[in-house]
């Protein structure tokens, strides 16, 4: 018994040293309504809004952050570089809130596309793309 | 039934998006196996058990910008516990005025350390047995949830962190199954109420905070046929702190609870009884791949601080976990723990041998795959 235990822990210690995979290297850029105000956006203010740990623009609008899909190239470089995590944590983070009874994630959508689109319908979305997106009826927006 | 009536067609959503004002349907099944090489622990463990099943069904339905309602079913089996029975998990009607403010009035899980109110979601969490020690899967009817209200925000301090605060008080409806010659008549908690504030520092990911819960459970029973009345008076706290930086996860958390326990009825003189536990854990987990997260955790259990001595006094749990992410929406966990001691199992499933007399050292192997959405 004493073996199977010292056999995980090496097992373990092997996982340890793996290496981290690296995220693809995607260019992505913030949009949001082009009737919204902002021009830049502080990273913490975007992580929050994803995160819905903030709610509201700062005219008292909702925030209404749109998702890509869970396997999307650019939801793992924005989860990487804005939210600090990759995409199963956020899954994680959602899934305790949701199965706590203290929120639901954004709505996620099939593709870029639709991500525009979506933003370009609602004054207070708020979404990420690659940068060689078309961006009809948004705007990007700088990330401080 | 009121909850799903109120989740038809409402007038109301025109701050919302199609998408947000959609019902909101999550879910998931959880299946695992235990095996433990000496004492029986949560089910006939030496045998090796199935009997550990988790489904749950959660359904809310955001009708505008700051109002949301909603419930989950859940049902588990776990050795002689659950048997699938369906039960209300959490529901509530959630008015989120400001950030920093909002109310939920239903049966809300109970904010007491870093995980207590996500404990029994195992696509949370990269282990199957979140440390025993403070999360005890036994105490899940007693600890999880609460019925009344409970007050929470989110503030952000400027260049000193935020801070996440949730406080409650309320009731919890609690069945009490009796023991051979013990038979319950009537269990009821008065009161229950409790807080948690956890500072989000400047230093990205490292969250820091304490939690107090305290409450009272009177209950009627009759033990070889003397009626007796229980008052216990419960008091926890626990301080906890959590380093989460993709690939790393540290977390260590420390309490103490109190207890005192009066038996009315009793003969004079063995009629109080005062106890304070001790409980902790530190905990670190690494995502070497994508897919795969090993975990190593070391949990300390303590019944009463003035009995540390002998098996039955204490439990020493050192484990090794790894979770395998299969997809997005699928995950296998597998989990070695090397025990020490034999505080908290129970006699009921080792054939009524106590404590003192089970196996000292002992280990505990489990295998879980959940499907969540």
């Amino acid at each position: 018994m004493r073996a199977l235990v010292l056999a995980l822990l090496a097992a373990f210690a092997v996982l340890v040293v793996a290496p981290q995979a690296i995220a693809e290297d995607v260019r992505m850029r913030v949009i949001v309504h082009k009737e919204n105000p902002a021009s830049k956006l502080s990273k913490q203010f975007i992580a929050d809004a994803f995160l819905k740990k903030r709610t509201r623009w700062g005219d008292d609008a909702a925030i209404q952050p749109v998702d890509l899909g869970a396997r999307d190239g650019v939801r793992a470089k924005f989860s990487h570089d804005v939210l600090d995590r990759d995409v199963t944590a956020v899954k994680r983070y959602w899934a305790q809130l949701v199965f706590s009874g203290r929120g639901v994630p954004p709505p996620e959508v099939g593709s870029e596309a639709d991500a525009v689109a979506y933003v370009a319908k609602h004054p207070g979305a708020i979404a990420y793309v690659s940068s060689t997106a078309s961006l009809d009826g948004v705007k990007a927006i700088t990330v401080e | 039934m009121i909850l799903l009536a109120a989740l038809g067609n409402t007038s109301r959503a025109e701050e919302l998006t199609e998408e947000e004002a959609a019902l909101q349907l999550h879910g998931f099944v959880s299946q695992g196996a235990l095996w433990s090489t000496d004492n029986n622990f949560l089910a006939n463990t030496e045998r090796g058990s199935l009997e550990f099943a988790e489904a749950a069904i959660a359904v809310s339905k955001q009708l505008d910008s700051r109002l949301r309602i909603g419930f989950q079913l859940f049902a588990r089996d776990l050795g002689p516990v659950g048997n699938y029975n369906a039960k209300f998990d959490w529901f509530s009607i959630d008015y989120r005025w400001r950030d920093w403010l909002g109310v939920r009035i239903g049966r809300n899980k109970l904010p007491y350390g870093l995980y207590n109110d996500s404990s029994d979601i195992d696509a949370a969490h990269s282990v199957v047995l979140l440390p025993q020690s403070v999360y005890s899967i036994t105490s899940r009817d007693f600890l999880l949830a609460e019925t009344g209200v409970e007050l929470y925000g989110y503030k952000r301090l400027g260049d000193f962190g935020a801070l996440d605060y949730r406080a409650y008080g309320g009731t919890i409806y609690l069945t009490l199954q009796g023991g051979p010659g013990i038979t319950v008549q009537d269990v009821n908690v008065p009161w229950i109420a409790g807080a948690r504030v956890m500072w989000e520092t400047p230093l990205a990911g490292l969250r820091v905070g304490g939690s107090v819960l305290a409450g009272e459970i009177d209950a009627d029973l009759t033990q070889a046929n003397t009626p007796l009345n229980y008052e216990l008076h419960d008091a926890q706290w626990i301080t906890s702190l959590e380093y989460a930086v993709d690939p790393f996860l540290f977390a260590v958390e420390y309490g103490r609870g109190y207890t005192d326990t009066k038996v009315l009825q009793f003969p004079p003189g063995m009629n109080e009884a005062k106890a304070t536990a001790e409980y902790g854990y530190a905990l670190a987990a690494y995502r070497a791949l994508p897919w795969l997260q090993p975990t190593l955790y070391y949990s300390m259990f303590i019944p009463n601080v003035d009995k540390r001595i002998g098996r039955e006094s204490h439990r020493y749990d050192a484990a090794a976990a790894l979770r395998f992410d299969i997809t997005p929406s699928f995950l296998f966990k597998l989990e070695a723990h090397s025990m020490r001691g034999t505080a908290g199992l129970d006699p009921a499933l080792n054939d009524g041998i106590s404590p003192a007399g089970l196996a000292n050292k002992w280990y505990l192997f489990l295998a879980k795959t959940t499907v969540y959405f």
